[in-house]
């Protein structure tokens, strides 16, 4: 890859292992990325450029349309997962949230009213066109596209807010990374005060993430280098700290086909390698089992 | 946890079907070094968008380093941030610095001139090329080795003779060869711990005047400790164990001194040194005791007409089969230089102009009877601190006390030699001991600003009884 680009990787894992189907150059850091839920092939990234791309895995060249609309990097995208909609939702530091068709022709509506940059943007699994944002502004709000408006704005941290994430079986519950270092869970009928603090993590969550199988369930990764596993109804609530990268952990997911196994990878910048390949191959990117 | 990642394969195998999952990521390639340094990006493209990747580090360093956050984290900082590391008005910034010319001990233009007046003129210079009155200075630290007490007397009077108030201090400091860097560290610490905003850093040392004969008060009880015996060797024994031990041959540091003379001369030629070089008009007694007024502007240690020939001829000078020598050992010298330095905030506020930026330093400890390892040792701990590698440094001023030394240094980091002392060194130029450390400073920043384009550079010398020492600049462009 050309330096000073970004690179999205497909990957596939099979019986041998994990399998690089393709990658593909964009000019700019690529920030996040999200599959279509209506076409296999079909995903999209967030720019730092300000774009959105629509990619299609089955064609080796350009992605298939390109949008900037917003002014500043595109941190975050999320595809919806509720019945019927087929909308995404972009986060950028721009402190602008974006909703989209799926074709990105272009923007239906602009949601403003963080006072920071916005760092996570994620559809909520069990409300239609409803859903959450985490900023630097220390707030996470919760939002109705469908009337254009933040329904919940909620001080959830005295720190930048990273990373948001919905519980999978309550459709109230959700979790706030920081870096302040700690996972709050909110239950969002009662906002006063958080459902649990999770601490543990030395340095600020780049992400978390509900289990898919497990109400209480969650992940975080960290620049502490850790990827760490929480039950919030428990005392102590941690399960598991898992030390594997050597990098910062920017990113980790749950694989909704086989319980316990996720994905965590990838440091955003201070890569050991000019190499891709190596990336997938070394040491920095983990598939892991976490058995509760 | 590991264990459980080493079965994985062998879960996947037994599993008769196992879904195949396609999963998605992006990396970027190092994209925050690469723009950063945009000069050198083969892609012209990125430069232009400097500060939007500015602005983008600022926000994730604000991850690792949160506003409010009082704890360093150095750790992390250096590793994640350091080699990327983005202005701050925090930052330990180096306004502007002079130097006289180093002259010979005892046979040079400055034999008769005590070192309070070489410091004066230094530090009267660097003032007033940037306008800036004393009476901002919160100090001034001195560097010095031989004078008594490390002259904390001779720096007050030079302090006056500059026409600075009395109510600016002044101190010394001594860490033998390193004690012109170390006032600026000095310096640098208490612009850091917010005592002060602007400072003053100096280094200065006859040697015609003082001699490194004297020893002071020692307890018997010296010879009882093996390390507190190798402190009292003499240094150029130093070198010969250095060679001996590291196998570092005659030829090899023969042609590196010979390397340094060419450099130094053609520096001086060019007349690279012009604009750091403060004149000094002093009064010179000839044998006859003849006064007469001349002015010191050249260096005089450097000999162009030198070649391996005469320098392979040269008697060795501390042990009869030794390979340390007069010709490839660092020159008996007079000479002061002095480094205005400042908080960022402060030096902004106040129109003056940003040379370049202190981003790390370290001091270390080696075995005293092997000193000039020091850099060696050094460097990698201030690159370290730095968060860079020795592949991003451009230029390496490291003090040539020995030949010996200088080469097993640059050898032992695998430093390519173009990059070492690109103007000479002391070999060449002379090494007035408590001067060097800020000469170098001076000599690093000019050819760093000659060169026209961002870049890190890294000062180090060995220090006798066992230590070294190591800063690293960046040069933030023109």
């Amino acid at each position: 890859a050309r330096a000073g680009c970004g690179s999205l990787f497909v990957l596939d894992q099979t019986k041998s292992g994990v399998a690089l189907v393709g990658s593909w150059a964009w000019g700019d850091g690529l920030f996040d990325v999200t599959w279509s839920e209506a076409n296999e092939h079909v995903l999209v990234a967030a720019g730092g450029d300000g774009s959105l791309q629509l990619w299609d895995t089955t064609n080796q060249n350009a992605p298939l349309r390109v949008v900037k609309e917003h002014a500043q990097e595109v941190y975050s995208v999320d595809w919806t997962q509720t019945r019927g909609e087929n909308l995404l939702v972009s986060g950028s530091w721009d402190q602008t949230a974006k909703v989209w068709d799926q074709t990105l022709s272009r923007s239906l509506t602009t949601l403003r009213g963080h006072q920071g940059v916005i760092y996570s943007t994620i559809w909520s699994p069990h409300i239609p066109g409803c859903f959450a944002s985490a900023s630097g502004d220390g707030t996470l709000r919760i939002w109705d596209v469908n009337a254009g408006a933040c329904r919940l704005a909620i001080p959830a941290h005295s720190a930048e807010v990273l990373s948001c994430d919905w519980c999978k079986y309550d459709q109230n519950i959700v979790a706030t990374g920081s870096v302040d270092c700690s996972v709050c869970v909110w239950d969002l009928r009662n906002v006063q005060q958080a459902v649990n603090q999770l601490q543990g993590h030395t340095y600020a969550i780049r992400r978390v993430k509900f289990c898919p199988f497990r109400s209480t369930v969650l992940a975080s990764c960290s620049y502490d280098f850790t990827v760490r596993f929480w039950d919030f109804s428990r005392t102590p609530p941690l399960l598991d700290s898992v030390e594997h990268h050597s990098e910062f952990v920017c990113g980790l997911d749950f694989n909704l086909h086989i319980p316990n196994q996720g994905i965590c990878s990838y440091p955003v910048f201070v890569l050991q390698s000019e190499n891709p390949i190596k990336v997938v191959e070394g040491s920095d990117f983990h598939l892991w089992i976490c058995g509760f | 946890m590991k264990q459980e990642i080493n079965k994985f394969p062998s879960r996947i195998g037994s599993d008769p079907d196992p879904p195949i999952q396609l999963v998605a990521l992006m990396h970027q390639n190092n994209l925050y070094t690469q723009k950063l340094k945009g000069s050198k990006s083969p892609n012209p493209d990125l430069c232009g968008c400097f500060s939007s990747v500015m602005n983008r580090l600022r926000i994730i360093s604000g991850h690792l380093c949160p506003a409010g956050s009082s704890e360093l984290r150095r750790d992390l900082r250096s590793s994640a941030c350091g080699s990327t590391a983005g202005c701050s008005g925090e930052d330990v910034v180096v306004v502007h610095g002079r130097r006289t010319a180093i002259g010979r001990a005892k046979r040079g233009g400055f034999k008769d001139t005590t070192p309070d007046e070489l410091l004066s003129a230094v530090m009267t210079a660097v003032l007033t090329d940037v306008g800036l009155p004393p009476d901002k200075l919160g100090d001034v630290c001195v560097g010095n080795v031989l004078q008594p007490g490390a002259g904390a007397l001779m720096a007050r009077v030079a302090h006056f003779l500059s026409g600075f108030p009395e109510t600016v201090p002044v101190y010394t400091v001594n860490r033998q060869c390193s004690s012109g860097l170390q006032a600026l560290l000095n310096i640098a610490g208490a612009i850091r711990s917010r005592t002060i905003d602007l400072g003053l850093a100096c280094g200065v040392e006859s040697m015609t005047l003082r001699s490194m004969n004297n020893p002071g008060d020692l307890s018997s009880r010296l010879s009882d400790h093996q390390k507190a015996r190798d402190c009292i060797i003499p240094m150029g024994l130093t070198s010969e164990n250095v060679a001996e031990r590291f196998g570092i041959s005659r030829e090899q540091q023969d042609s590196f001194s010979l390397s340094s003379h060419q450099k130094a001369a053609r520096a001086q030629n060019s007349g690279r040194f012009d604009s750091e070089i403060v004149p000094v008009s002093v009064t010179l007694v000839d044998d006859e005791g003849r006064e007469r007024q001349v002015t010191v502007s050249k260096d005089e240690g450097i000999r162009t007409g030198t070649t391996l020939a005469g320098l392979s001829k040269l008697r060795p000078a501390f042990k009869p089969d030794g390979s340390t020598t007069a010709g490839n050992s660092s020159q008996v010298s007079d000479g002061a230089a002095a480094v205005l330095l400042g908080r960022r905030s402060a030096v902004e506020a106040l129109g003056l102009p940003v040379l370049g930026v202190l981003r790390a330093s370290a001091v270390v400890g080696v075995p005293p009877d092997m000193m000039g390892i020091g850099p060696a040792v050094a460097i990698p701990a201030a690159l370290q601190q730095a968060g860079l590698r020795l592949e991003d440094i451009d230029v390496f001023e490291i003090n040539e006390a020995f030949a010996s030394q200088a080469v097993f240094c640059v050898e032992k980091l695998g430093i390519p030699l173009e990059k070492v002392n690109p103007n000479g060194g002391a070999i060449a130029l002379g090494h007035p001991l408590g001067c060097t450390g800020a000469r170098q400073v001076v000599t690093l920043l000019n050819e760093l600003r000659r060169r026209g384009k961002r870049a890190y550079g890294v000062v180090s010398m060995c220090i006798g009884t066992g230590m070294g020492a190591a800063a690293v600049f960046e040069y933030p462009g023109p």
